[in-house]
């Protein structure tokens, strides 16, 4: 009878000493007794040991201030769940991170903060037999002592992990991070900060790693609370920033070896929300427009020597309505050339009121060559005409190719309610454009979250257009569906290439690189730098032709809805190792063409450098009738297949003044001035030209 | 038939006098000669360049001293505007009065009804003197409410109409600490935004809920209600129960009522029905009221900041949103979104003590 009774007793001694207690930091663990198997455990007393789990494993940041440890090593492969949602801890905030490693060089094998019921945290990590473990809570939320439970299970296999993963790193700034944006003309993301006195720039070094450099500001009237947009309006080499705050508009103006800045601050009231650099005006200088929350939309008109006039929508002698609703509701502008007529347009996502103030508007922009050659450009509100003035809350939208068809299809990303995906039906034959919503069954619905920050991207590389929203990522499957992963990126900030390694990467809003894990896929970067056009080339239109088909970007700065992002374009091309043909339309119209190029390589493309000379490829039997013409231009379709060819036409000053697809063998010219033109025909990368007059 | 006149007319003036005696031992009708107003007021015509012209105020224009016709009140709570103080007063045109619609709807004004909002500070430093910074007038015309604003000389002699918005540095002395502000003169835009139903303008606080209160008049204490009925600004048809808004500030009221009373005057303008904010999941107006829910408790935000998982988290402070954005002043974040630059610490207090009294566990 004695006898089991002492076994008795013995197991309780086993147990007891599997109860492990809680350490002071890593290397105190270490010289503590390690826990081989499961078991619950009790964190004596408040959470006071001085060693803070580093690196962070699990939601919300830094800020603890303490953190007890404890040593795990498994005696089999496992499915491990560390948990402290245990009804003894009702009520309490715990927080946990999961390393491998050794101690001072650990790395997150999991962690968790509020999975748990309340504020409790489940952990849940796979395990190698022999490995060394080290569990770690810290006092984010609390101090107080609480219990805890490792459960060894049987592996499951985890699921599959997102198409593209990011790894975190700290980047020290100084001030509000609002972008990353290439500042010294080197073309390399770098990282902006600032206060109202300093701009702080992370330089990417190109071998690597930043050069943080604070340059110290006049004091900002107004600093980028709501949006800060950049390019280099003075055409000076230097990139220039614009603060778009509640109360009005700051810009500060780059010298000329970008060492400091000139600030130039408006007097006017501007409740700024999205700001943007764009040529509104198509003078070739860079303008800037901003969101007005309560007003009319206002604008600044650059005057070529570096003066921005002021010019608010409906008032004075502004040139152009870029939403006149006079108690605004203006939230989120992004320029997209969206009926591919070489011009940039631009849409507003609205929010707030009554339904009249927080329709959606797009405003086309309608420009074309006088009889005397004079440039003309005039915008035209047309949402109603094309399905996009939804009455729907939103704060921002994306716009990008999702589908690869060679048009602007549209997310109108929800900041309260639901989401909207459109496709562009560009009527190749008419040149018309209706948005069809496409939203049910497309997999955005998936995504219920809600915010104010929509953005795309092509993350993976894949060669289609993801979406990024508030931190979750819908992955383009290249057919306008999307296959969502949430919290993969901060649910704030900047994009970029932080590492020109040809994927793009975020910075958060508090200071966090989320460097991209990449994949296999190939991938090209262009650097867009204009003369004719405006230095950056924003407004041009990049095609690219690969074996698996084309894709388009838009030049731009400002999307989203707070924060710049990177002016270069970005595609990837999947597992595609060639490149037919790199086609850039510049603002000016003129385009330049790059035949196969390399893949997996960033250029710098000029404008101008690679026009292709027409006449090399001009075609006798090639045969435009009538011609000289008055209205249609018809062509001969014995020769050639050109059904569906792309087709530019340039007049004699290498301008491109019309382009489309072919359709019919027949083309509407009645909108052009009468002139020699050239017409080009491109298809699979082969060109064809021919001349005509137009009466 | 004339015993039957004479005792009827003596039946009503018992009850009139019964009735007047049992609401209010203070209140004696009175029988003066009618005195016109001296205020000059065209609702329908620009307004004057400086305010002295409306003739709102008699001596001293910086006393604000009312003339006969001006009449001041104070709603219950009122907006935290970086701790100015506010001295407000209402005009009417003569034979024309206000009319009751119910507790949570401002009073239906007559056209030519003038709304008139001192901003001041007391013990500016550097010489602890009281400084009026602007005047803002609301008032009812044919085509609606329209807004001016008037803002003082730094001699206080005199205040000149300006409705483009500015700015004036102000350091100041309020309980006992003392305050650094850039205070904002807001512009037209800026007034509209706050007081708008849709394409409407609209006055916030002259909502019986918020003035069923008595305040200190030169002939003694009287409910606002009285009083107005009383001069004729106020049509003698309100029900005898008025649901009216705790005060804030009362420590003796609890502190759901105090919470929803703060939250009314400083954030239902925005966050109701047509209103610049309306499509957030929170009612804080009081008459909107249906419980915790509409102040946001176990609401999920529609825009998430980390680490804040509910508008209200009950009991937690530190993942509630409402209080990082009126504990802030951050342009971006902060709440209410005009109107404040500094924290105004008494709000947040009551904030952080109705959080911590909250039990309700979110699903």
């Amino acid at each position: 009878m004695k006898k089991p009774l002492f076994t008795y007793l013995f197991c309780l001694f086993v147990v007891a000493i599997q109860a492990q207690t809680n350490s002071d930091s890593c290397t105190d663990a270490d010289a503590d007794t390690a826990i081989v198997g499961p078991g619950t455990f009790t964190i004596n007393g408040i959470i006071d040991g001085t060693e803070i789990p580093s690196p962070i494993c699990a939601a919300n940041g830094t800020g603890a201030t303490n953190g007890e440890w404890y040593r795990y090593i498994p005696n089999n492969d496992y499915t491990v769940t560390v948990t402290t949602d245990l009804t003894q801890n009702t009520g309490k905030d715990t927080r946990v991170h999961i390393y491998t490693g050794v101690c001072g060089s650990l790395a997150c094998a999991g962690g968790d903060d509020d999975s748990g019921s309340g504020f409790l945290s489940v952990a849940q990590f796979n395990v190698t037999s022999g490995t060394t473990y080290y569990i770690a809570f810290d006092d984010k939320w609390s101090d107080s002592e609480f219990d805890w439970q490792l459960i060894e299970g049987a592996v499951v296999t985890p699921p599959p992990p997102a198409p593209i993963t990011f790894t975190q790193q700290a980047l020290a700034t100084n001030g509000t991070n609002r972008a990353v944006v290439d500042m010294n003309g080197d073309h390399l993301d770098d990282v902006v900060a600032v206060t109202a006195t300093n701009i702080n720039i992370n330089y990417q070094l190109a071998t690597g790693g930043f050069n943080s450099v604070d340059i110290t500001t006049s004091s900002a009237d107004f600093t980028p609370n709501w949006s800060l947009s950049a390019a280099d309006f003075d055409a000076n080499g230097y990139t220039d920033l614009l603060y778009g705050a509640g109360q009005g508009v700051t810009f500060m103006k780059a010298n000329s070896t970008g060492t400091g800045f000139t600030e130039i601050s408006g007097a006017e009231y501007v409740f700024s929300q999205r700001s943007n650099f764009a040529d509104i005006n198509m003078d070739g200088h860079l303008d800037a427009f901003v969101c007005h929350d309560v007003q009319p939309n206002v604008y600044y008109l650059n005057d070529g020597n570096g003066n921005l006039i002021f010019n608010q929508t409906a008032s004075g002698t502004a040139p152009f309505n870029l939403g006149d609703y006079s108690s605004g509701g203006n939230y989120g502008s992004i320029w997209v050339d969206y009926d591919n007529d070489g011009d940039s347009d631009m849409f507003i996502a609205k929010c707030g009121g009554e339904e009249a103030r927080r329709r959606n508007q797009m405003h086309r922009n309608d420009s074309y060559y006088d009889v005397t050659n004079n440039l003309i450009v005039n915008y035209t509100e047309v949402a109603s005409q094309i399905g996009l003035s939804d009455p729907i809350q939103t704060w921002s939208s994306s716009w990008g190719d999702f589908d690869n068809d060679g048009d602007m299809d549209v997310f109108v990303g929800a900041s309260s309610g639901t989401h909207k995906l459109m496709r562009n039906d560009l009527d190749l034959t008419t040149g018309t454009v209706t948005f069809t919503d496409v939203t049910a069954g497309s997999g955005v619905l998936d995504m219920t979250a809600t915010g104010i920050e929509n953005v795309t991207y092509d993350f993976n590389n894949d060669g289609f257009l993801d979406l990024a929203s508030n931190g979750h990522i819908l992955f383009g499957n290249g057919d306008m569906t999307f296959t969502l992963y949430s919290d993969l990126l901060p649910p704030a900030g900047s994009f970029g290439d932080l590492n020109s390694d040809g994927f793009i990467d975020g910075f958060s809003s508090n200071g966090t690189i989320y460097m991209n894990d990449t994949t296999t896929n190939n991938w090209i970067t262009i650097n867009t730098v204009g003369n004719v056009s405006n230095i950056n080339g924003i407004g041009a239109r990049i095609t690219i032709e690969t074996p698996s088909g084309s894709q388009i970007r838009d030049v731009r700065s400002g999307d989203g809805f707070r924060y710049m992002n990177t002016l270069n374009t970005h595609f990837g091309l999947g597992a595609d190792t060639t490149i037919t043909s790199i086609t850039v339309e510049w603002p000016s119209g003129i385009v330049d063409t790059i035949l196969t190029p390399l893949v997996n390589q960033t250029l710098n493309l000029i404008e101008g450098a690679n026009q292709l000379s027409v006449d090399q490829f001009l075609i006798t039997d090639l045969i435009l009738y009538p011609n000289p013409t008055t209205h249609s231009l018809n062509l001969n379709a014995e020769n050639y297949i050109l059904n569906k060819s792309d087709y530019s036409i340039f007049d004699m000053n290498g301008r491109q003044v019309l382009k489309g697809k072919l359709i019919n063998n027949t083309i509407d010219v009645s909108k052009i001035q009468s002139g020699n033109y050239i017409l080009r025909l491109s298809s699979n990368g082969k060109v064809k030209a021919q001349k005509f007059i137009k009466k | 038939m004339v015993k039957n006149y004479v005792l009827l007319l003596l039946i009503a003036f018992s009850v009139f006098a019964q009735s007047s005696c049992t609401s209010d031992e203070n209140y004696v009708p009175t029988k003066q000669p009618k005195q016109e107003s001296p205020v000059v007021f065209n609702p329908e015509a620009t307004p004057f360049n400086t305010l002295s012209e409306y003739h709102f105020f008699e001596g001293n224009l910086k006393d604000l001293s009312p003339v006969f016709g001006v009449l001041p009140y104070e709603p219950i709570n009122s907006l935290f505007t970086d701790y100015a103080h506010k001295k407000r007063f209402v005009w009417m045109p003569s034979n024309q009065k206000a009319t009751y619609v119910d507790a949570h709807s401002t009073l239906n004004f007559p056209i030519g009804a003038v709304l008139i909002k001192n901003f001041y500070y007391q013990n500016v430093l550097p010489n602890n003197l009281t400084r009026i910074i602007e005047t803002r007038l609301m008032y009812n015309t044919s085509q609606g409410w329209k807004f001016a604003n008037y803002i003082w000389n730094d001699d206080q002699t005199e205040a000149y109409f300006d409705l483009t918005g500015s700015y004036t540095d102000i350091d100041f002395i309020e309980n006992g600490q003392t305050k650094s502000t850039t205070y904002r003169i807001p512009s037209a835009a800026e007034c509209f935004t706050c007081h708008k139903s849709e394409v409407n303008s609209i006055p916030i606080g002259l909502k019986p809920q918020n003035l069923n209160k008595s305040i200190t008049y030169s002939d003694g204490i009287k409910n606002q209600f009285q009083k107005w009925i009383e001069v004729g600004y106020l049509e003698d048809n309100l029900p005898n129960l008025i649901n009216t808004v705790s005060n804030w500030e009362d420590t003796t009221s609890n502190l759901t009522d105090r919470m929803r009373g703060y939250l009314d005057i400083n954030c239902a303008h925005c966050h109701s029905q047509d209103r610049h904010c309306d499509y957030r999941p929170v009612r804080f107006a009081f008459g909107d009221y249906q419980g915790e829910v509409s102040l946001g408790v176990c609401v999920d935000p529609d825009t998430p900041i980390a680490p804040y998982s509910k508008i209200v988290e009950p009991g937690n402070i530190a993942r509630s949103l409402v209080h990082f954005r009126l504990n802030n002043t951050q342009e971006q974040y902060r709440m209410p979104l005009l109107g404040r630059t500094l924290i105004h610490e008494e709000g947040v207090t009551l904030l952080e003590q109705w959080i911590t009294s909250l039990t309700t566990t979110c699903q």
